[in-house]
Formats: structure tokens, sequence, C-alpha cells
């Protein structure tokens, strides 16, 4: 067999159990060792997301080993980026390596395909992907997701802002057209409308796209005072940067609304974020006690602060991970049982597994930009305006979850 | 002739591929995965080695049996061996379109419209979310059933689909054998000729693909039980340029080199993933190394090595694609 695997086996800390001995309710069988994969793309279009989840899982593992004296293991698995080859090699974790926990599926697709192949491998499976199906039409036993669906997105960057800028009336929007997008623009659509605020146009654009000029005439010939950009990731950032070469940045109010975090500002610079808002899941600034520790852990021992693939990836595999020593196993119904219902502080704050879709229950926050005079350190690329929660009923977002 | 490349010999390592993946893989899935795509490589090798058409529509097949298995398995509950026979028809009635209008023309001109067919085709499936489930794909495409027990487990499925794999090589080696087969080379080496003496031509190739199509449809439809999902990824353009790599790297010469190809690409792959992030890179060092040096592609190693050891004279190496 080609070994294509890499185990990143950490230490047993037996010593270290001592540290938190009423987390464990059940023991783990004698000398069981936890495994856990983490299916994100490490080569192709997405691999610098998967670099830093691996690193993210990895810290989490040698974290739980060293509170509960068990031995982790975290198994990488790249995904390329693609649901095919995700589901495969999740399939191949299951079968060959006895692997039931899985954190990671940077990207909706793969995550909502893995997300059904784990629940049919009697594992769990906790993901930051964005698809409003994960905990809503499509919620399953098995699945959990730690980030903000759409809906919170959106009420958690548009209400803000809108409150803040009262004179600001006129809305444009730039979607990217499929199911994300459209989730993003509706709950946005829902929010003008309750705020009285008038949607002057929106411009569609496919996934392929990479030249969004003809859509930013469209923008500026619609003479809005805010331009919502509801596209993530590279596109959302080409988008950004063609807007402030076109001189937009002085027109009007630019809101990023699903960005992707320091790894984003990192591509923008200082000078095309500054006075732009963004919508974010995870900011290493954000005041939370779990925050501020694994900022200065990854400091100390990487050098850098954690970004939003980093610590989604950190997060998740830490919950799943310690339900399983709580629970006494690995297996999807003990994980479920231990997760479901679950107040923790997060990295955010406060947080809480919401039992019924399976949806975390975490802030979102609304980031503004920094001059590069303001920065205090090289990532001091913007400030916290504000932080909420905001989620639908499991039963509006269109969970069912199986019995 | 090689003794390799007679049907009987291309046939019998086919079925030996079969046997001896279990015994050097220990993922089931991998091992279907190569099974699926050798079939699908090999239709296009039909294309590409025995016609000597360059298409980058065979994604557009694949995606087409990939939805045909989602749609009719997670809305229908139709039988299995109907889904595959479907998928199989409408694979054929697919690249019978595609392939009527890109064969009116030539080199390049026929190249780009089996790339703007492959664009126009992952369009609709991405416009008509509701049918084709848009980005998120088609979820929970359930496994076939032999004797009221699903094939839910790896090696259980490979062998189902083992099976399929040696049926559909063995039409196809059938196919490059008869008659048509052989005239299909001919409008490789020379169409003005093949047409002068009678051959109408452009039926020839229309049915090639029509072949073609079907193969990989059924492939298709294979892959989409194997993952248990109908993704969009499977109607891209790089699915049609991945399996036209695995066909150039496996040579064009030969069906059982289809079988080479997709093995080598998806364990290369499987090895070099998490290993180096840019692993691609020595992917296209392989491609330029088999495009300047090994234009018969691995199966023209495999001929070197038992020509050197039975000592045989070597034939001089031409290219196999005149397009």
């Amino acid at each position: 067999m080609l070994n294509r695997r890499r185990f990143l086996t950490t230490s047993t800390l037996a010593a270290a159990s001592l540290a938190a001995p009423g987390l464990v309710t059940r023991a783990l069988a004698q000398g069981e060792a936890l495994k856990i994969g983490v299916p994100v793309p490490i080569s192709g279009a997405f691999a610098a997301n998967g670099k830093f989840a691996t690193i993210g899982a990895l810290l989490a593992a040698e974290e739980v080993a060293a509170a509960h004296g068990v031995q982790v293991s975290t198994l990488d698995l790249d995904t390329e980026g693609k649901p095919a080859t995700a589901v495969r090699k999740v399939q191949d974790a299951l079968a060959q390596d006895g692997v039931k926990l899985f954190a990671g599926g940077i990207l909706s697709s793969e995550s909502l395909a893995m997300g059904k192949e784990v629940e049919r491998g009697g594992g769990a499976f906790m993901t930051t992907a964005g698809a409003d199906e994960i905990t809503g039409v499509d919620c399953n036993r098995a699945t959990f997701r730690w980030s903000v669906p759409t809906y919170g997105a959106i009420n958690e960057t548009v209400r803000p802002i809108i409150d803040a800028l009262p004179d600001a009336k006129k809305w444009y929007t730039i979607t990217p057209q499929y199911v994300f997008g459209d989730g993003l623009l509706n709950a946005a659509k829902d929010v003008f409308q309750e705020k009285g605020i008038e949607h002057v146009g929106n411009s569609y654009h496919s996934l392929t796209d990479k030249e969004f000029s003809g859509y930013l005439t469209n923008a500026i010939a619609a003479q809005p005072d805010v331009l919502l950009l509801l596209n993530f990731g590279a596109q959302s950032s080409d988008t950004l940067r063609q807007a402030v070469s076109f001189g937009l940045k002085q027109r009007m109010t630019i809101v990023v609304a699903w960005a992707s975090g320091l790894e984003q500002f990192e591509a923008l610079g200082p000078d095309i974020c500054e006075g732009v808002y963004f919508g974010a899941q995870y900011w290493h600034g954000a005041d939370s006690a779990l925050n501020r520790e694994l900022v200065a852990k990854v400091q100390e021992k990487h050098g850098f602060n954690p970004n939003y693939s980093f610590a989604g990836s950190y997060i998740c595999s830490k919950l799943l991970l310690e339900a399983a020593v709580k629970a006494g196993s690995p297996d999807g119904a003990g994980i479920a049982a231990a997760l479901n219902g679950l107040k923790y502080q997060g990295l955010t704050g406060e947080e809480e597994i919401r039992a019924a879709d399976h949806q975390v229950i975490k802030d979102y926050y609304l980031l503004k930009g920094k001059a590069k005079a303001d920065m205090a350190d090289k990532d001091d690329y913007a400030e916290i305006i504000s932080a909420g929660k905001s989620f639908l009923s499991p039963e509006d977002a269109g969970c069912a979850m199986p019995a | 002739m090689n003794p390799l490349d007679k049907p009987y010999a291309q046939l019998a390592l086919a079925v030996l591929a079969v046997l001896v993946l279990p015994l050097f893989l220990k993922s089931g899935i991998l091992a279907t995965e190569i099974l699926i795509f050798a079939m699908v490589v090999a239709a296009c090798n039909l294309l590409l080695g025995y016609t000597g058409l360059l298409s980058f529509g065979q994604g557009i097949f694949f995606g087409i049996g990939t939805y045909a298995a989602g749609i009719c398995l997670t809305r229908w509950q139709i039988p299995v061996p109907v889904v595959l026979a479907s998928a199989a028809v409408l694979g054929a009635a697919t690249a019978t379109l595609v392939g009527w209008l890109s064969i009116r023309r030539q080199g390049v001109y026929f190249v780009m419209l089996t790339l703007a067919f492959s664009q126009l085709f992952y369009f609709v499936a991405y416009t008509f979310s509701g049918v084709t489930g848009g980005d998120n794909g088609l979820l929970g495409v359930p496994r076939p059933s032999v004797g009221g027990t699903a094939l839910n487990a790896p090696w259980s499925y490979y062998t189902y689909v083992a099976v399929c794999f040696v049926a559909v090589f063995a039409i196809l080696v059938m196919v490059t054998q008869s008659t048509f087969g052989r005239t299909l080379l001919a409008i490789r080496e020379n169409e003005g000729r093949a047409a002068a003496i009678g051959f109408p031509t452009k039926l020839f190739k229309l049915e090639a693909f029509a072949i073609s199509g079907a193969v990989t449809a059924f492939g298709g439809a294979l892959h989409a039980m194997l993952i248990g999902v109908a993704p969009l990824s499977n109607i891209e353009y790089h699915t049609s340029e991945l399996i036209l790599i695995m066909t150039i790297i496996g040579g064009s010469s030969s069906l059982f080199g289809s079988v080479l190809g997709a093995g080598f690409y998806l364990l290369l792959a499987d090895a070099l993933s998490t290993v180096w992030p840019r692993w691609l890179l020595l992917l296209g060092l392989v491609l330029v190394t088999v495009a300047l040096f090994l234009q018969r592609g691995l199966w023209g190693l495999v001929e070197r090595g038992y020509d050197l050891v039975f000592r045989r004279e070597r034939a001089p190496e031409t290219p196999a694609e005149e397009h």
C-alpha cells in the first residue's frame, strides 16, 4: 500500500489527566487511542487554508492528550477541495483506520457530502463550512457546525451598519449565483425591508468570475450609499480590490459580509481594507479567555496569530475530542449525546451547541479596517465594531433532525 | 505486433489488474476508483488513440452519468441495473449530440468546440440547481444491493465494479478489433483516404463518440454510487482534463494503457497530496516527459520492457495521435 497517510501522534501524558478529572465521565478502553481525521484541502487552490487547519487540529489534539492522559493522533486527509476526493478519503479513514471523528471541510459542497458519509459510518463530523443546509434541510445526527450561517452573518453585519449610518438608505449588492449567495442575499433583503432600506440593485456573478468591473459599473450607476459584497474568498478580495481601484471607497461605504478573516486582510493589505466593513466568524483580537489563551499559545509555538482556518479547526477538533473523552468512545451517538446542549466558554465567548440542529450558537463579528498608521502590530488590521448572535430557529432553518 | 497488444492479452491484463489490485491496495475505495476511471479513460482512448479525436467533452458524459444515478436513485428508487443502462443510453445520446456538432470541424476547431460544450454543460448543471443540486450536488446516492444486501463494504462494491469493468473492457476490446475499430484506425491515419474509398467517416466518428459517451456515463454512474454524492465537479471541464491526462500518461495506443494511466495518476495523487501541497507540479513534469520522450505513454514502457526481456526487435515509435 502506498502510504499517503501522515499520522501525527501526540504524546501521552498520563500525569496530566489529573488536571481535569471531572470531565472524564467514562474511561476510554485501556490503551485506546483517539484518532481524529482532518479532511481539508491540503493541495490545490485552498491549500493555504488546509495548512493552517491541520496545525490547529494538531494543537487541539496535543491539549486534549495532555489534559486527559489519552493518546490522540490526527490524520490529515487532503480533500483537494473536491467533494469526490473528500468523500473517498473519509470513507478510507472510516474503513481502514477506524477514524470516527472528523473536523474540517472548508468548502460547503465537500462538507455536505462528508457529513452524510460520516453519519453512514457511525462517526461525528464538525465543520466550519458556510452552506445553510448543513444545519438546515440536510442536517443529520453526525454533523455539527461551528460557523454562523448566512442569516446570522447578514444580521450581524447589515443591521449594525444601518444603525450606525442612518442616512445610508440605498444599498447595492453583488452576489455569487448559487445557493450560498442567495442565502445571504435573501437574508439581506429581509433586513432591508424591515429597516426601510431601498435595495437599488443586485449583480449576480458566477463562481468562476474573476473580473468584476462590469458589476461595479452597474453599482456606480445605481448611486448607492452602501455596496454590500456577498461573495467570499478570492472573489470578494478581487471585487474589493477592483472597487477600491475604481474609487468606490470615496463614493460609498463598502461592506464585505462574509470575510475569511486574517488571511484575507493579509492578502489585501491595509490600504485596501482601511474604512471597509467586514463580517467575520473569528478574529484573533476577540476578547474571550479561550481566545487569549489560544493566541498566546500559537504565538509562542508558531510565532503567528491564529487565523480563521486555524481557529475553526482547533475548536472543532477540541470539541469533538473532549466529547469523545467524556463519552468514553468516539462513536457518533456518544459524541452527539455529549455535545447536544453543551454550553462552554469558546473562542468567541459563551458558545452553545443547539441540540435540535447541531448548530453552535456563537458570536459573529463586524470589523472595520484600520489605517496602516493606526495598526498596533502587523496583524492589527481591523477593530471590532460589534459582535452578536443571530440565528434562525431550527424549524425556520429547515432542520428536521432524524431520530 | 507486440504479443501484449493482442486482444486476449489485453483482456487478460485487465482481469489480472482486477485480481492484483486488492493484493497491493488496502483501500477498496481507491481500488474501485481506479477501475472506474480505467474504463472511462479507455473510452477516451477510443476517441484519442483509435479515432484521433482530442475531446475535452468527456467530463460532460461523466457528469451526465453521475447525475443520472443521483437523480434516479435519490428521487425515484429505480433499480440500479436500469439506472446504469439509462446512464449509458443518456451518455450515448448526449455524446451523439455533442459529436454531431463537433465533428463538423477538424483540428483546433474541433477541440475548441468540445471545450465550449464542456463549459456549456457545466453552466447548465450549475444553473438548474433544483435538478442537479447546484454547487452542493445531490447527496445520499445509495450503493447497489445484491441479494437484498447493500454493497456498503468497500471490497464488496469493488467486486461489483470489477465485474462491470471487465465486461466494459471486453466490449471495448471487441469494438477496437472489429471492422469498425479498424476503420477508426484508418480514419485516424488518413481521413481523406478513408473517405475516398467510401467510408462514411463522419458517421464512424459519431459512432465512436456515442460508444465513448455511453461508457463514460456508465462510469460516472458507478462513481456517484461509490462516493454517495453526485457533485458538480464531476461535470466540470477539469474532469475532462483529468481524463485526457490519464489517457496520455497511460498511452493511447493500447486499451490497457488506459488502466495504467488511471492507476498511475490516482495512486500518485493519493501518495503525494498529503506529503507535498504542490504535487501537481510533479504531474506537469510527468506530462512533459511523456510528451517529449514517451509518446506511447506507460504502455510504451511496458512494450519496451517486454521487447528487452524477450529480445524482440522493436518497431519504430510513432506518435499515436495524428490529430
